[in-house]
């Protein structure tokens, strides 16, 4: 291996310009401007799941695309968005983050679709419909939420300010190769299956899926085998999957329990993450029991592997948020299996796309050298 | 003297945990342990358990905490108790506590981590005092990147 010289540390790396990423996505206060505007603003976006408004006329608030907004179960199954923000100060109006909402009256209406109970806006009146948005992205949850007498039902939520750039988060959850890093997935999930049962499927408009991950709980001492009896319906106890949709939400199954998280971004350096718990509406006290204490071992604030993702994410912001780290290199190819980077270039060329500028290279700067870089792209 | 000896095992818990001396705290743990970690959330308006742990499954989650990426820096809980009840009849008396947990950061600098109440049951045998349920509930539900040990 040749020493290399500043200059060379500076080039970008020799992989194509789909397979690496500028250190630039992650601290531009004019990229942030723009996913604001040309992402965020267009979306479907996860606000909350049917059991948080479980009468008519109760809300849930949630921050999107820098906007105070509210969805409220005006009747039955059907649901409402608004921007939460009326009158001629554009005060909010909403004292909580839940509760029964008297009127709406005033407030400016946002389009709304539900799908198997997690209710979803747009503040885009030109967006495709939800079902089209989504495509088959979630269809590896089919089995899951299709066809039930059951509903499901959120038993757990807490949100956390992560001092990182939102895609920071996201990386998280797609990387697959940062398994390594934590101590219970190379015990459970590692030696669990072979790299090649495992498939990552890009979906339209930058949703990817991945299953055939399995996981052997009984491998970490803290934890307890998961019985088939256990199982949600439509999976086996050991099976893992997720569906990051793009850009900030993501289901996830662990056998026994479903999460969905989203990521709010509150400035380049700064992510709302917000996470969820679900279980069976209804489900007998030792059945939830049983549920929380699975969700809880890996996804609570004080769980195994969360806690390590928050920790990687902040992690890479001191490398990126000043510029120490100039790229991040994608570039795992393993035909849509073991620990390829494809859901993450998936992602990143559905960025590259709508916000018109690529990922690798998205100002001026990213031509230059790091000397010329410190100055304002 | 029990009221002085069950104020003394609750600052003891909290100072093993605060220097992570994970076998001293296990020591002052009742065989019957049940730990439990709750919050409220006023979003989905229920109360939640975060973590809930027996004897066994404590000292398993503490014996895998060397191997686990998490956060840097030390937790300083700040313990008052309130309340000692008078002796149950099954023995155990009753304690009820308010902690302030301060986090330091490698690079010096001290901020507010969360606060809470416990709510303690000791056990009082063989003039013995030991931890027999604790159950640690948050006030705060913004746990930053999280914790791999117990509040
Ligand atoms: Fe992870």
């Amino acid at each position: 291996m040749t020493a290399r010289n500043a200059q060379a540390w500076a080039n970008p790396p020799r992989v194509p310009p789909s397979h690496f990423v500028s250190g630039w996505v992650y601290r531009d206060p004019a990229i942030y401007d723009a996913e604001q505007a040309k992402i965020f603003r267009r979306v479907w976006r996860f606000a909350a799941h049917e059991s948080e408004m479980p009468e008519a006329g109760a809300y849930r608030t949630f921050v999107h695309a820098c906007e105070p907004m509210m969805v409220v179960r005006e009747t039955g199954d059907r649901f409402a968005g608004f921007i939460d923000r009326a009158g001629p100060a554009g005060a909010r109006l909403l004292p909580g983050p839940a509760g029964q909402c008297r009127s709406t009256r005033g407030l400016r209406p946002c389009r709304t679709a539900a799908k198997w109970g997690f209710v979803f806006v747009t503040l885009d009146p030109e967006a495709p419909d939800l079902d089209s948005y989504l495509g088959d992205a979630l269809d590896i949850f089919r089995d899951v939420f299709e066809g039930r007498e059951f509903s499901y039902e959120v038993f757990h939520f807490h949100q956390a300010i992560v001092e990182a750039n939102w895609k920071a988060w996201q990386e998280t959850i797609l990387d697959l190769y940062h398994e390594f890093m934590h101590v219970v997935l190379r015990r459970t999930q590692m030696p669990a299956t072979a790299m090649t049962a495992r498939s990552l499927r890009q979906h339209r408009n930058g949703h990817v899926s991945i299953g055939g991950l399995r996981a052997l709980y009984g491998n970490y001492q803290a934890y307890r085998v998961r019985s088939e009896g256990e199982a949600l319906p439509g999976l086996t106890p050991d099976d893992a999957r997720f569906t990051p949709l793009f850009p900030d939400t993501t289901i996830i199954a662990r056998g026994t329990v479903l999460r969905v998280d989203t990521v709010t971004p509150l400035g380049p350096h700064r992510t709302l993450v917000e996470s969820r718990g679900l279980g069976i509406k209804g489900e007998s006290p030792a059945d939830r029991r049983m549920r929380i204490r699975h969700h809880n071992d890996y996804w609570g604030p004080l769980g195994r592997n969360v806690p390590e993702d928050a920790y990687a994410a902040e992690a890479c912001e001191r490398a990126f948020g000043r510029g120490a780290a100039l790229f991040q290199t994608i570039a795992r190819d393993e035909d849509g299996r073991g620990q390829d980077d494809c859901g993450l270039r998936a992602f990143y060329a559905e960025w590259s796309r709508r916000l018109g500028r690529p990922a690798c290279a998205p100002t001026n700067a990213d031509a230059i050298s790091r000397g010329e870089q410190e100055g304002k792209p | 003297m029990t009221e002085q000896n069950v104020r003394e095992l609750v600052y003891r818990s909290c100072l093993a945990l605060d220097r992570e001396d994970f076998d001293g705290f296990l020591a002052l743990c009742d065989p019957a342990l049940h730990y439990v970690v709750t919050a409220y959330s006023p979003e989905i308006r229920k109360e939640m358990t975060w973590m809930e742990q027996d004897l066994a499954g404590m000292k398993a989650l503490l014996a895998m905490v060397p191997q686990h990426l998490r956060r840097t820096g030390s937790l300083h809980r700040h313990v008052s108790v309130y309340q000692v009840e008078a002796p149950a009849s099954d023995g155990t008396i009753g304690a009820l506590s308010s902690f302030l947990v301060t986090h330091t950061a490698l690079d010096g600098g001290s901020r507010l981590f969360a606060v809470g109440h416990y709510h303690d049951r000791i056990a009082a045998t063989g003039g013995r005092h030991l931890l027999k349920t604790r159950r640690a509930h948050l006030e705060t539900r913004d746990l930053g990147i999280g914790l791999h040990i117990p509040i």
